[in-house]
């Protein structure tokens, strides 16, 4: 700051702006204060008083919350002199839609969050643009849904002996697979609850699935990994094996078509896709927050490199590229792969964890997440998000990797 | 952290010198959070208490984690969560912490070790002394012995690693802290908890049993005080040391001379007097003397007073009965409740005498034989109706040694209590249509509730029901009315106590009840009137002779020892009279059996030296006032609340702002 002393007055530095980090991730905070990234944390209530305690600018908002008084988030944060916004959790994603609508002066900002949150709107968009989506249906009742499935099995000419072409049902906003229904009969429908509607019916896309998370600056792809899933909801490897590496540059060509169709420009997104039989890459669904499943752990684990940095750094319009080539490293330069597996226990009462001893003392074994169980009844599980531990694994041979997966998602881990 | 302690040594090194893999795994994850940012902490805690558990599998790997325990409070491995602070742990809380679920166990030993560290010196803390952690930790021995000490439970078998570590854990410590002292501390405790004459002593006799096993030490007065406890418990003479077995014991007693009887059965007479507790060798006196019905020894046996032989005399016929049909090995502990129901004697009231016979020769609805037959071991041959007459026989001659155990149905207790006290016909009819029916029947403002058609209560169906037989078939039920009550009262601008304990408890209970709370929005208004007029209807000086008939059932706000407000409980206030040094206080039944406690601020309710009958808690006046949250008293018999000194009420509300007051708004 310019002294009454000095000589050549000097303009202050001017202190970087903020930026708004929506919900409560401490690997973002922690990567932010990493890079010099002056941030402040908003928050649900009962997470900031020990922010606050340790040093930490915080803003409590309810992200459930949407009436009249949604102005006085933005009203807090211009007052903070905040930038844009970053968010981090599925719910928060409008928010910072609306945000930055106001803090980017980007009048488009807030429908284009809206179309992450509805997966039907999401699907219409990317069909619109010319990218290939399963047949898809936004579902009002059982019946509608029960119509659903009969025609896609009447299209695929099933006969009455085989098992009917199975559909996908999932809920209009909700994140990741919380929710999925996986209908094979026609008693699974009639099994629905009627809170399951409206939502949205899709046809089943047959093939290998992936997520990519690309981290895109300025209308570029800075870095684009990609996550091979071995199976939904348990285990992934990344980045990806040969098979897919063969079709990166069609992937990359994807994800562009992708960023063309939902006007992103800076930030990251965490697309997944089926590549079928015949070569063809078919669009699931988009996220454009943190994505679940560890998958960010993974990848710096792969690649040395914090994705939660490069989440900030992509998403500020003003950071300079050279930054992001020094930060970056190329894509095939991955020191290792990384892979992991969700934990769910088998058995239906568990009082201790037994962790297979062969898995602890295996080579690629690179840590657990896993304790004591907390409750003896093993609840049923509603989408893929309550896994009980996570095995994280890594090594130089995927192969390997896959086999331990697939081997210990069917071992049990408790007794 | 400007609390940062210091690191005063650094680690003396392993023995071995080369860390393993999960050693090595450990000290990075210990690394990686000294190295992080405050508020990330806790991102990096799960990594190092994963780690750490895996070296709770055996003593080197607990030894390689101690090694690192006086890094850890400037780590921050306890930042932001419940152990973060050591001076504000409580050791009592460590016993169910090393047992829980999830990360809570390698937690809970995690920070014992860092108190080991502090107590060793290894490293300071600001507000934790090395005196203070040596204490704590000789605390946490004291109330652990059946993990020093103890066998193979269920649960140990369901959990055995958790098990495992835990004793692991306080072999450690015991290795480390002196043992010292730490027999005299559990004596105490043993003697506090038998002041109090629990009718259930199954914890009591746990702890006797462990006591056992501490080293005792030169002292001969603490192998003295130790052992009366044992020959209460266990074999009490000479003779049924030699049988060796209670059955053994029996064969010899059969060969005994009178005199040689009669010895044996002064012995535990007094033996029970002295303790309230008793053994199988007392049953099998018991049994032994019944079959001849010599009542005389009968009456040594229980160390009956003159006023309770008149008594047992008079009613020979059903006594002996009643003591054939109930007594058996595995209920030994009801014979003290013989002692006292003959001391009372209750059976001198009709309602009482005819009720017990109802209930020996009751038919039991399924539900509550169940419930009954429980906890009794098998083969043992006690029917239904034999463990509740039993139960009652104890819950009648102790009612201030009624527990609500582990439950939040403080209401329950208290009522059984009182009824013992006061009404013991009433007890018995309750309980009869409670075991007959399974339910029971109270009226409230005109309207008749029935337990069995109303869900609801305060601890919503879940109970732990290791308690008294009587306590396991009525709590339930008193639960659920209690609530059902407390439903109907509500929303009537007053505390809904006011209706509800007069129409739970019974006529005996005054229908004006005062409270200053107002819990809707945690205000207190009108304190000086509330106190003024609890002197003016208990205190001695200023109540104008209006004392206390019936027991007054009482709220309380209850604190933990640095004062803080918990939350509120439910006592009955017995007598107010004078102790040995001339002081008033407040004698109460409290029905946690947890009588001695420390509520902070010099407020330690006790239950034995102060003139306190066994089971009463007892305060100063002044202290207890200062507790008070509600009380009943009758509009006609108050005193004069206007001749309380100004000093006492500004001294007495003081107390109160600075401690539970914190938690209220002060209008």
């Amino acid at each position: 700051m310019a002294t009454k002393t000095s000589v050549a007055k000097k303009a202050p530095k001017a202190k970087k702006s903020p930026v708004a980090l929506l919900g409560y991730s401490l690997e973002t905070m922690e990567a932010a204060k990493e890079h010099n990234i002056p941030f402040v944390a908003v928050v649900p209530e009962g997470f900031d008083i020990a922010l606050k305690e340790d040093g930490i600018d915080v803003v409590t908002w309810d992200f459930y919350m949407r009436n009249q008084n949604s102005e006085r988030l933005s009203e807090k944060l211009v007052e903070r002199g905040v930038s844009h916004a970053v968010p981090l959790y599925e719910e928060t994603v409008e928010w910072a839609g609306q945000l930055n609508t106001i803090l980017l002066k980007d009048p488009r900002a807030f429908q284009r969050a809206l179309l992450f949150r509805d997966k039907a709107m999401m699907k219409r968009n990317a069909q619109m643009n010319g990218i290939r989506v399963g047949v898809f249906e936004e579902i009002h009742s059982r019946d509608e849904a029960l119509a659903f499935f009969e025609d896609i099995n009447e299209a695929r000419l099933r006969l009455q002996e085989e098992a009917p072409e199975p559909v996908h049902l999932k809920p209009l906003s909700a994140a990741g697979s919380v929710g999925h229904v996986f209908v094979r009969t026609r008693q699974d429908i009639a099994d629905l609850p009627d809170d399951a509607f409206p939502c949205l019916a899709e046809s089943h896309l047959a093939g290998q699935e992936f997520s990519v998370e690309a981290f895109i600056h300025k209308g570029k792809i800075e870095f684009m990994n990609i996550t091979e899933y071995v199976h939904l909801g348990y285990s992934q490897i990344v980045p990806e094996t040969p098979k897919l590496t063969k079709i990166r540059p069609k992937i990359r060509k994807a994800i562009e078509k992708l960023m063309k169709a939902f006007g992103i420009v800076n930030g990251m997104i965490h697309p997944e896709y089926f590549l079928d039989a015949e070569g063809e890459l078919h669009f699931g669904e988009v996220a454009a927050r943190v994505p679940g499943g560890h998958i960010f752990e993974l990848i710096q684990k792969a690649y040395g490199f914090n994705p939660y940095a490069a989440l900030l750094l992509c998403s500020d319009p003003n950071t300079p590229k050279s930054v992001l080539d020094k930060f970056f490293p190329r894509e095939q330069d991955h020191k290792i792969f990384a892979a992991n597996l969700m934990v769910y226990p088998r058995k239906a009462s568990i009082h201790q964890l037994k962790f297979p001893e062969e898995l602890a003392n295996h080579a690629y074994m690179d840590r657990h997440t896993m304790f004591e169980p907390v409750t003896a009844k093993v609840a049923e599980r509603v989408g893929f998000g309550n896994h009980y531990g996570t095995v994280f694994l890594a090594g130089e041979d995927p192969e390997i990797l896959r086999e331990l997966v697939q081997r210990y998602e069917e071992v049990e881990f408790y007794e | 952290m400007s609390k940062t302690p210091k690191d005063k040594n650094p680690s003396p090194s392993d023995t071995t010198g080369v860390a393993g893999p999960q050693e090595q795994a450990m000290l990075q994850a210990l690394e990686a959070l000294e190295k992080a940012d405050a508020f990330a902490k806790a991102k990096y805690q799960t990594e190092f208490y994963r780690r750490a558990t895996d070296l709770f599998e055996n003593d080197e790997g607990m030894q390689a984690v101690r090694r690192q325990a006086h890094r850890f409070d400037s780590a921050g491995v306890f930042h932001t969560g419940p152990w973060e602070h050591p001076e504000r742990l409580l050791p009592g809380l460590v016993a169910g912490g090393l047992r829980a679920e999830g990360q809570y166990p390698s937690v809970e030993i995690i920070s014992e070790l860092r108190v080991l560290a502090i107590a060793a010196g290894e490293s300071e803390h600001p507000m934790f002394s090395a005196e203070e952690a040596k204490s704590f930790l000789q605390t946490v021995m004291g109330l652990n012995l059946d993990l020093l000490y103890g066998n193979e439970t269920e649960e140990s078998r369901l959990r055995p690693k958790v098990y495992a570590q835990a004793r692991r854990l306080l072999r450690m410590i015991e290795k480390e802290i002196s043992a010292e002292g730490l027999l005299e501390q559990v004596l105490d405790d043993i003697d506090a908890r038998v002041a109090q004459r629990p009718i259930d002593v199954s914890l009591t006799l746990k702890m006797i049993e462990q006591a056992e096993n501490i080293p005792a030490g030169p002292n001969p007065k603490l192998v003295a005080r130790l052992d009366r406890y044992l020959k209460a418990t266990g074999a009490p003479t000479s003779l049924a040391e030699k049988a060796g077995s209670p059955t053994n014991y029996r064969n010899l007693l059969a060969k005994a001379t009178p005199h040689e009887l009669e010895n044996e059965a002064k012995v535990v007479g007094k033996l029970l007097t002295l303790t309230g507790l008793s053994s199988e060798y007392h049953v099998a006196l018991l049994q032994h003397v019944l079959k001849n019905d010599e009542t005389d020894i009968v009456a040594q046996a229980l160390d009956l007073t003159e006023v309770g032989q008149a008594h047992l005399a008079q009613f020979r016929e059903q006594v002996l009965e009643l003591m054939r049909l109930t007594i058996h090995p595995a209920t030994s502990w009801i014979i003290y409740g013989f002692q006292r129901m003959l001391e009372r004697m209750l059976l001198a009231r009709p309602e009482v005498a005819d009720g017990l016979t109802k209930l020996s020769n009751l038919d039991l609805c399924t539900s509550a034989q169940q419930v009954i037959k429980k906890p009794l071991p098998r083969g043992s041959g006690i029917s239904a109706n034999a463990a509740i007459v039993g139960g009652v026989v104890a819950m009648i001659g102790q009612p201030l040694g009624v527990g609500q155990g582990n439950n939040p149905t403080c209401q329950g207790a208290r009522a059984l209590s009182l009824w013992s006290l006061h009404d013991p016909g009433y007890l018995l009819q309750l309980l009869t249509s409670a075991v007959r029916d399974d339910t029971v029947e109270f009226l409230f403002e005109g309207t008749p509730i029935f337990s069995k058609d109303i869900g609801g209560g305060v601890a919503e169906g879940k109970f732990d029901l290791r308690l008294d037989p009587v306590s396991r078939i009525l709590v339930p039920h008193l639960d659920r009315v209690y609530d059902e009550m407390m439903r109907r009262a509500a929303l009537r601008g007053e505390d809904p106590h006011k209706w509800v304990n007069p129409a739970l408890y019974g006529r005996w209970v005054p229908n004006s009840l005062i409270s200053p709370f107002n819990l809707i929005n945690q205000s207190v208004v009108g304190y000086e009137d509330f106190l003024r007029l609890f002197y003016a209807t208990h205190h001695p000086s200023y109540d104008e002779g209006h004392d206390l008939v019936y027991p007054n059932p009482v709220g309380l706000l209850i604190t933990n020892v640095h004062g803080r407000f918990l939350g509120y409980h439910a006592v009955s206030i017995q007598r107010v009279a004078e102790d040995d040094e001339g002081k008033i206080r407040v004698y109460f039944f409290n029905p946690n059996n947890e009588g001695r406690q420390n509520w902070g601020k010099g407020v330690e309710p006790s239950v034995v030296g102060h003139g306190e009958i066994p089971g009463e808690s007892s305060l100063p006046f002044d202290h207890f006032a200062a507790h008070l949250y509600a009380f009943h008293f009758n509009q006609m018999e108050v005193g004069s609340p206007d001749a309380v000194p100004k000093e006492i009420v500004l001294e007495v509300t003081k107390h109160a702002k600075e401690g539970w007051g914190e938690a209220f708004t002060w209008l």
